[in-house]
């Protein structure tokens, strides 16, 4: 199979750089996320990033339009850019399932949202295969191959000597056409998909969580929470969002910024009505969407199993003993 | 198991079965060796979750606030930090003293569950401590109904100037104003504004909290400028009441060094209005919470 030395994927990557804009998963003041390659930038592959990729499709904060007024005229502005051609390289399998999960949000079922159209649409990922699986690590309970990621365009494979990669999509064909220069022939084999040790058991789950809106366990799950936004900012399938605005001279900027299920101010409405009062409807919220709305509105789980909240979460409300737990009671 | 943790289980579980507390609010072990996580216990055959060992840093106090008006008795486990965030509390009206049962547990420090997750557990005996155990000046809980345990002698050694609470802040103070923003800059940078500090937090204990309210005081934009802004106002709203719990900086996720910015607030108050620390007791005011003729006015 075709691949790239690992001595030479600097090499690599500095090419794929001149042609497009290029984001790897990175070591920067002091956390792992997507970043703007440059060749100082040595690529962090050992372990998945703290921040997950969404941000490149879904920044925490984009300036959406601004608009003046003068006397009866308005004048707006588009301000979302259009994107560049963007490469990602090294995205996760869970990460990649994930991406297909804001995909079915944020393009399914008859709307499309422009500003995450505009930069998804010109996006070419390659993926990369775990070797190895975190402790906080669960893909494999939640539909996730960690060796495999169908939905992404190019897959590679760490091995001994370097990275073997192969094309899924017909863009990703083009695009080992195109540096087909700086790849060779490396004669290692596929490595084995890691197993994750930390599990959930999913099955029946959707069903018995039908029945369990009302339940007292929503109660106990939740006592542990703080309520901040740590999980939810975390996770690469959390897509909510709230539009403000500011104005900045004569100018009002409409802007679209991360928003948190786990918030008192999320579901707080005009005239001070809360329907979700309380962290224990707040973390129902949660849970709920991610394990029965999700799937049955797009049947996939809205958790991947990357572990993010799992290993950040202040308290350690831990999504497989949750699950856990909501399977042992009875519905 | 411990000793102490057979004693928890032991207090909680006669504490419930007498109905002298309706709740006790402790510790369990988490999803790994090197978390333990706060557990709500209300039911006698529950007791047995209850734990004490190396990782019990959570401070368990704030959840006090999640019905601060409620007339429920209490029973909670507290380090030195956790009997202080208590004070904290219970000085600013937010919880009755009498509805708590408080039972002290002299701390050796906790573990760096950071540092566990990195090293493994063949190191679990040389770990490091914590960052805010490190600096701790309080070891012994401050206020108690009961001690489980013996006092460390901890404190004593902190008194003697061995423990430096002002840790970093020369470092801080001797940068330039440039220097001192670009610094700040750049770890405000990557705050994602989970308000999990805030929310962590026993002095932040507003019933509404002022980046709740929209866009009156912070806009939600999240922006290198904006992130700094919410450090600050929230350094200044906790100043001078901050027990230097260390619990902000070690709850985020994005690692940032909070504690140094309350501590050069700390320092400030102690070099402008004379020795203070925030939650030794309830009656102390504090220093920015109050007028003293004596107080310096040299920009009057
Ligand atoms: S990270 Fe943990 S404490 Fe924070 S909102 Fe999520 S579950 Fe609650
Ligand atoms: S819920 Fe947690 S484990 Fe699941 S995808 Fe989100 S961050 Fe990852
Ligand atoms: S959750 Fe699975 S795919 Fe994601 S980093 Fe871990 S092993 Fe890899
Ligand atoms: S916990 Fe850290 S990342 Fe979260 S709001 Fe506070 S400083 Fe920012
Ligand atoms: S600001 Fe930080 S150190 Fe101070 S009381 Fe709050 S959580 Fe503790």
């Amino acid at each position: 199979m075709k691949g790239i030395k690992k001595s030479q994927l600097s090499n690599f990557l500095q090419q794929v750089s001149a042609k497009y804009s290029l984001y790897v998963p990175a070591q920067v003041d002091g956390v792992t996320r997507f970043q703007k390659y440059s060749s100082e930038r040595e690529p962090f592959l050992t372990a998945n990033t703290q921040l997950s990729p969404k941000e490149l499709f879904f920044p925490q904060t984009e300036q959406l339009y601004c608009y003046e007024t003068h006397k009866q005229e308005v004048k707006v502005e588009e301000l979302a850019a259009s994107s560049e051609p963007q490469v990602l390289f090294g995205v996760r399998p869970c990460d990649m399932q994930a991406i297909g999960v804001l995909d079915d949000v944020f393009l399914g079922k008859g709307y499309e949202d422009v500003y995450y159209r505009a930069k998804r649409a010109n996006t070419l990922i390659i993926a990369l295969a775990c070797s190895q699986a975190e402790a906080t690590c669960f893909c494999d309970s939640m539909g996730v191959d960690p060796a495999f990621a169908p939905q992404a365009d190019l897959m590679m494979y760490e091995t001994e000597d370097g990275y073997l990669i192969e094309a899924l999509s017909d863009q990703g064909k083009d695009f080992l056409q195109e540096f087909s220069s700086a790849l060779e022939e490396l004669r290692s084999e596929k490595p084995q998909a890691p197993a994750c040790e930390l599990k959930a058991e999913t099955d029946g789950l959707v069903e018995k969580l039908q029945k369990m809106f009302e339940h007292s366990v929503w109660a106990e799950l939740s006592r542990k929470c703080i309520n901040c936004g740590t999980c939810t900012y975390l996770c690469p399938t959390c897509h909510c969002f709230d539009i403000e605005s500011k104005t900045r001279g004569g100018k009002e900027v409409k802007f679209r910024c991360w928003d948190s299920c786990m918030y008192k101010e999320y579901t707080l409405m005009a005239g001070g009505h809360n329907p979700r009062p309380t962290k224990k409807e707040r973390v129902r919220q949660r849970f709920l969407h991610k394990l029965q709305y999700m799937p049955e509105r797009y049947g996939k789980w809205g958790c991947v199993g990357c572990g993010r909240c799992i290993d950040k979460c202040p308290v350690n409300l831990d999504i497989t003993k949750v699950i856990r737990e909501l399977r042992e009671v009875e519905a | 198991m411990n000793q102490i943790t057979q004693e928890m289980r032991n207090l909680a579980k006669q504490l419930l079965e007498e109905e002298k507390v309706q709740l006790v609010m402790g510790w369990e072990k988490g999803s790994f060796w090197y978390n333990s996580t706060p557990v709500f216990v209300s039911k006698v055959e529950d007791v047995d979750k209850l734990i004490w060992d190396e990782f019990c840093a959570a401070n368990l106090a704030t959840y006090l606030l999640d019905d601060r008006f409620s007339d429920e008795k209490i029973a909670l486990f507290v380090k030195g930090c956790d009997s202080r965030a208590v004070n904290r509390l219970v000085q600013d009206k937010q919880v009755k003293r009498e509805n708590l049962y408080l039972i002290g547990i002299p701390c050796p420090g906790m573990k760096s569950a950071k540092a566990a997750k990195e090293l493994g557990q063949e190191t679990k005996e040389e770990l490091p401590l914590e960052d805010k155990c490190i600096y701790c000046t309080h070891h012994n809980p401050l206020v108690y109904d009961i001690l489980l345990g013996e006092e460390v002698a901890l404190d004593d050694i902190a008194a003697t100037a061995e423990v430096s609470r002002f840790e970093g802040v020369e470092e801080i103070e001797a940068m330039t104003p440039d220097e001192r923003y670009a610094y700040w800059q750049d770890h405000y940078s990557r705050c994602i504004r989970c308000y999990a500090c805030r929310n962590v937090c026993p002095a932040c204990n507003c019933t509404e909290c002022c980046f709740d309210l929209g866009q009156t005081w912070l806009e939600r934009d999240v922006t290198p400028t904006g992130n700094q802004v919410y450090g600050i106002i929230r350094a200044f709203h906790v100043a001078g009441r901050c027990i230097e719990c260390g619990e902000c900086e070690r709850v985020c996720p994005m690692d940032i060094p909070i504690m140094k910015l309350n501590r050069k607030i700390a320092k400030d108050i102690e070099e402008l209005y004379g020795p203070y620390e925030a939650g030794l007791d309830t009656e102390t005011p504090p220093p920015l919470g109050h007028y003293k003729t004596e107080d310096p006015d040299e920009f009057m």
